[in-house]
């Protein structure tokens, strides 16, 4: 196929994109026409999948690191001041902390800062790097959550409470950039057979849980919504309906 | 619920193939059954005011119908897709198909692309778990090439091909909707003109369908291929609804579709203004408390509308309002006549 031209491309930036939740929104954009940034630790699994989203005809570009190294975020800045703008900032990137996992008692304190550098520090760390880039397009900022957030599961107390940080910052954080237009949600995208649920499970059947592409019509929803409507706002991808108030 | 409970006898002959007003006859002469805690009675569906009360609230569907089927090129072929539901601004969830009575799969893969006067569609990924349907990001109007060379939907049954307009109900006002809600059809002005007369009420909102073809041919309720369908309950039907139950008056949904609109907006015993898509499947174990009513038409077996049904107002008692319905030789299909049902508690 043909590509549109690439001044008309939108940019989007996907943490966490080698695998699961983070790979299956990769692939959707860049069949839909967008240009992209992917960000993941493990390098063979990320220029594998660069190779795959290349074949729809439009630039991407990989950086294999971690959100959570200053240096990293830097090499991503980078890349993204290189188009001077970006569209859409997908915060997927996440650390579970300990497997399997153990009571709030028995998390190690490291865990558990490890977790809230990579589930909070670095998002809010790439928004605050971005948003000039995000104001220029109108931008929006996908913040990916969790029940977690909100459910308090024995043995998630670390991942739950980044999770809830992360909420609370998408929130403020829309209420602060509305005036600059841009718009900033949190999704929690349900259980699903990623590698990152098996971690929390280990040794257990997950395959009852359904794989990450159950979400595309959601994303495929989302990315279609005036930005406006939507800022502020936390979305389940998995329930049965999504909407807004008018 | 077992398939097999969904099962009933309807002799083939009972299908409305056209619509009654190219043979003469006006849209509320089709026939209405009202079934209530009693037996069924046998009316015309001009006389549906004489069956509410003055203070019930009639809900509306204002979704209009659009020309959502293309004859499409791809490569060297000639396909039909079939456009369902509007995703945003440049994308759709469509189905392409061999042909208007040939249903796919079409073997796609990302990135080809199909053309239909001067817009094209370029496939984005299959809807998971439904083969038939893809996404497509489009580029040109979609809107140009319905309006220039889109038709109506059609299935096998119907008599020939209609011009859109037999696809509009008389409160069509907000295009968007792939199938005709079809519920709302046998409306007339009279009608309308005779609830307000009576002190009927009448609230709209807002359901687009989607492509139904899927259905009844592939899948049992058991797995119904459910996919979300956009909708909008205003503000001021949510206060209407609300305000009208709190009096003792009676919510009145005409189609299924008015149903999962307003359940997707119930909350607490209270429907709230709201917007957005739907996935909601009403049916077995998920039962319907936002109305009192429904106006629909007659259901084919084993199809998850019939699930509703059995849930909403008692599998004995539409069981019985259905062989009613064949014995007096009502007609089936969105052409064919009405059924105004009400639910199992309401009980009058």
């Amino acid at each position: 196929m043909k590509p549109a031209p690439a001044a008309d491309r939108p940019l989007a930036l996907v943490t966490g994109a080698s695998r699961g939740l983070g790979a299956t929104i990769a692939r959707l954009l860049a069949a839909d026409a967008y240009d992209l940034v992917v960000v993941a630790r493990a390098s063979a699994p990320l220029a594998a999948l660069a190779g795959e989203l290349r074949s729809h005809g439009g630039l991407v570009v990989e950086i294999a690191g971690d959100v959570s190294e200053p240096e990293v975020r830097r090499a991503i800045v980078a890349a993204v001041e290189r188009r001077g703008r970006l569209d859409l900032l997908v915060n997927n990137a996440s650390e579970l902390g300990p497997s399997p996992l153990r009571p709030s008692t028995q998390w190690s304190l490291d865990a558990l800062e490890r977790v809230l550098r990579v589930n909070v520090v670095a998002p809010l760390a790439l928004i605050q790097l971005l948003e000039p880039y995000l104001a220029r397009r109108e931008g929006l900022v996908v913040n990916i959550s969790s029940d977690a957030a909100i459910g308090a599961y024995p043995g998630w107390g670390g991942y739950g409470a980044s999770k809830a940080a992360l909420d609370l910052l998408s929130r403020t954080l829309a209420a602060e950039l509305r005036d600059r237009s841009v718009a900033v949600v949190a999704v929690d995208p349900g259980d699903m057979r990623t590698q990152m649920h098996q971690a929390a499970y280990p040794g257990e059947d997950i395959s009852d849980r359904p794989l990450p592409d159950a979400t595309l019509p959601f994303w495929a929803w989302l990315l279609g919504q005036p930005h406006a409507e939507i800022s502020g706002q936390r979305f389940r991808a998995q329930s049965d309906h999504w909407g807004t108030p008018p | 619920m077992i398939r097999s409970g969904l099962e009933f006898d309807r002799p083939k002959s009972l299908e409305a193939n056209a619509p009654p007003e190219l043979g003469g006859r006006a849209r509320d002469s089709v026939r209405l059954l009202a079934t209530g805690s009693d037996r069924s009675s046998h009316h015309r569906f001009g006389e549906l005011p004489d069956l509410l009360e003055p203070g019930d609230l009639v809900v509306v569907n204002e979704s209009a119908t659009v020309p959502a089927s293309l004859e499409v090129t791809s490569a060297e072929r000639t396909l039909v897709l079939n456009l369902c539901t509007r995703y945003g601004p440049n994308l759709w969830l469509a189905e392409p198909r061999w042909g208007v009575a040939r249903p796919g799969p079409v073997p796609m893969r990302p990135g080809a692309t199909l053309s239909a006067a001067g817009a094209r569609f370029f496939a984005v990924a299959p809807y998971p778990g439904i083969d038939r349907l893809w996404f497509f990001r489009t580029e040109g109007s979609v809107g140009d090439a319905m309006r220039l060379a889109g038709r109506p939907i059609q299935y096998a049954y119907a008599a020939g091909s209609f011009p859109l307009e037999s696809y509009q109900t008389i409160f069509a006002r907000v295009p968007g909707s792939a199938e005709m809600p079809s519920a709302g059809r046998p409306f007339s002005s009279r009608v309308v003109d005779r609830l307000h007369a009576r002190g009927v009420g009448l609230a709209p909102i807002v359901l687009h369908t989607g492509v139904s073809s899927l259905e009844s041919e592939e899948h049992g309720p058991e797995e119904p291929p459910v996919y979300p369908e956009p909708f909008d309950v205003p503000k001021e039907t949510a206060e209407r609804i609300n305000a009208t139950r709190c009096a003792g008056g009676r919510v009145v949904a005409v189609g299924t579709t008015v149903l999962r609109a307003l359940e997707t907006a119930s909350s607490h015993g209270r429907v709230v203004p709201l917007r957005g898509f739907t996935t909601l499947t009403l049916g077995a174990g998920r039962p319907a408390r936002s109305v009192d009513a429904l106006i629909t038409g007659f259901h084919d077996p084993r199809t998850s509308h019939l699930a509703l049904l059995f849930e909403f107002a008692g599998e004995t008692r539409v069981r019985s309002a259905y062989r009613e319905a064949v014995r007096a030789r009502y007609l089936w299909h969105e052409f064919g006549d009405s059924h105004l049902i009400w639910r199992e508690r309401a009980g009058s």
